[in-house]
């Protein structure tokens, strides 16, 4: 920064800037456009506008069910998250135990597990209790996947709470239930929201671990798979990009939850990248 | 005092954090309807000593009665106190109402009289009409009006008081001092403040209790404690103080510099502390008599007088005096002799570690 507050831009560092972005953004722009292409092809050149590839998809059962699979999987692991994970979180941050720290070292462990190891260790779990694979055995391993990182926000928002709130709130006649429900939930449910879309969002595009403890029925991302085996047709664009779709609608939803909750003077976890002061 | 039960009464609390001890066998009686204040530097457990009447601590050792209960092991939430924060701690998702009425709503009032109690209250600290303003709507004195609203509007058997002024600008504080002792006859309840501020604590309570290393010095009314003070801690803490250490000789007088000065001890010769309040000094020109010698070392214009710092040989710290009137000014550098009157300086025991 100079003395006057304006920053020094040197061309090296914009073009490592522009040259990121391109990179992290152009296949996705690709995979988008060739969506609408009027062709056989997936590659160059574009020859017209259609929707007919959408059309197509959604005319397949196969697609519709993995779509509908993945939505009720992600949907009972996003609320399932929502309790679990605040309970825990709760827990983390108020308990007065003196096994909070490993409580909390356990809960936050899977974070560091290759999603690999995750799905065959669950899968020999499965197998070893006789229970068939399902998509509940898929909505149980995607729990385990989702809560530490729906832990690493809700903890941090219960963290940044003033703690003298929830002492007034128990000084002027609140149990801990009541102050749990009109101090402390009030201050942080945009947050804890926003973290149960990200863990929607999660579990909605999971592969390996799916992959592992799946029964007979497809997700979505086992489809693209599958698809992918089969044949390269430009549907996988429209298949890819619908993902893309509900991944950006969702993101949207809970980035929008994270800033409106910076504005109106509650706690926000990352008011930085919001870039709005809290 | 001894006729009305005790409204609080603590018997032998004692807190200790790991290693640290932050409160050591506090005995105190608060009667029904009084306005006391824990005084003491920070980190002398009297915050601590609130918290563990509110309910947020509790003491590695004995008993709090409040109103003749045992509640030393009642959660915070089921004792008839109510506590003011330092901080104004409103609640930012609520407006004002909302935050007065989040008690009574506790205990389940009917809505009108919900609404009744709690413009009553905002009337007492005198912000009727501000019943849906916002938190960030008010400045700092109307957020802790509102606290105090929030607290009193359940009628608590002792209000406690955390330092609810320490937040705010010198001028609302002094204005909010007032409101305060208004809003203590108004209600007529106990009230435990707890501050820092001797001249706060002085101005505001009906009895201090002077706080130092987790125990008690001193308890006493404003008048005795600045006037009696029981140890060269308390003299020096409450309000401005010389304390000299002097030797008393068998016939009760003492030397300080080169003079020879009768003090009010009575009969007890040896080692002990003069504490000479600086407004009881007088400062006179020389004139031979059988006043303390010394110079002006300093001299500041106070408005109702003059503040004097007087270098006296034999002193590692030149005397304090504060003298009123506009007229007599002596110069920096002059000559000059002390006295005061015996009756109005104190002699405190000293030992060898003081």
């Amino acid at each position: 920064m100079r003395a006057d507050g304006t920053r020094v831009r040197s061309p090296v560092t914009t073009t490592i800037l522009v040259t990121s972005i391109v990179f992290l953004f152009a296949p996705l722009a690709v995979v988008v456009l060739f969506s609408f292409n009027d062709g056989g092809s997936v590659t160059l050149p574009f020859r017209g506008f259609t929707l007919g590839w959408y059309r197509e998809i959604l005319s397949s059962t196969e697609f519709r069910s993995a779509v509908t699979n993945s939505a009720i999987v992600a949907t009972v692991v996003a609320l399932a998250t929502l309790v679990l994970g605040t309970l825990a979180a709760y827990g983390i941050t108020r308990a007065r135990s003196r096994l909070r720290p490993f409580v909390a070292v356990l809960l936050f462990l899977p974070l560091t597990l290759p999603g690999l190891f995750l799905g065959l260790s669950l899968l020999v779990v499965f197998s070893g209790t006789e229970i068939s694979l399902s998509l509940t055995t898929v909505a149980v391993a995607h729990l385990v996947y989702v809560l530490p990182y729906y832990l690493l926000i809700s903890v941090a928002a219960l963290q940044r709470l003033d703690p003298a709130l929830e002492e007034v709130g128990a000084d002027l006649g609140g149990n801990a239930w009541l102050v749990f429900r009109r101090v402390t939930l009030p201050q942080i449910w945009p947050i804890l929201l926003s973290a149960a879309l990200l863990a929607f969002l999660l579990s909605f595009d999971e592969f390996i671990i799916t992959f592992f403890v799946i029964g007979p029925q497809s997700t979505l991302p086992l489809f693209i798979f599958s698809s992918l085996r089969r044949t390269v047709d430009p549907s996988i664009n429209a298949i890819s990009s619908s993902l893309l779709f509900v991944t950006i609608v969702v993101f949207a939803v809970s980035f929008a939850l994270t800033v409106r909750s910076a504005r109106s003077g509650r706690i926000s976890v990352e008011p930085d990248v919001v870039g709005v002061d809290a | 005092m001894s006729t009305t039960p005790a409204r609080v009464h603590l018997d032998g609390v004692t807190k200790r954090f790991a290693d640290v001890t932050a409160l050591e066998q506090v005995d105190l009686d608060v009667a029904d309807g009084e306005f006391i204040a824990l005084l003491g530097p920070s980190g002398c457990g009297k915050t601590t000593l609130l918290r563990i009447v509110a309910g947020f601590e509790r003491p590695t050792a004995g008993r709090v009665v409040l109103g003749g209960d045992d509640v030393t092991t009642t959660p915070a939430h089921r004792r008839p106190v109510n506590m003011v924060f330092q901080r104004p701690t409103l609640f930012p998702h609520l407006d004002v109402a909302g935050n007065v009425a989040f008690g009574p709503r506790i205990s389940r009032l009917h809505r009108d009289e919900i609404r009744r109690s709690v413009d009553e209250a905002l009337a007492l600290v005198r912000l009727d009409g501000y019943q849906h303003r916002r938190s960030h709507e008010l400045s700092g004195g109307q957020m802790q009006r509102v606290a105090l609203a929030r607290a009193i509007v359940n009628r608590p058997q002792v209000l406690l008081l955390d330092e609810p002024l320490s937040a705010l600008d010198l001028k609302i504080r002094l204005e909010m001092e007032v409101e305060l002792r208004r809003l203590h006859r108004e209600i007529g309840g106990t009230f435990i403040y707890v501050t820092h501020d001797q001249r706060e604590a002085l101005a505001l309570s009906d009895r201090v209790v002077v706080f130092n290393e987790g125990r008690i010095e001193q308890v006493g009314t404003p008048n005795e404690v600045y006037r009696e003070p029981r140890s060269p801690f308390v003299a020096r803490f409450v309000g401005d103080a010389n304390v000299l250490p002097v030797e008393v000789r068998n016939d009760g007088t003492v030397t300080i510099g080169e003079a020879r000065v009768p003090v009010t001890a009575s009969g007890t010769a040896g080692a002990a502390w003069l504490v000479l309040r600086p407004e009881v000094v007088r400062v006179e020109p020389v004139d031979g008599g059988d006043g303390v010698r010394g110079v002006v070392h300093d001299v500041s214009f106070r408005g109702t007088g003059h503040s004097y710092r007087i270098a006296v040989p034999g002193l590692a710290e030149p005397l304090k005096a504060e003298v009123p009137g506009v007229t007599d000014h002596h110069a920096l550098g002059t000559d000059v002799s002390v006295r005061w009157d015996p009756a109005a300086s104190r002699v405190l025991p000293r030992s060898g570690g003081d």
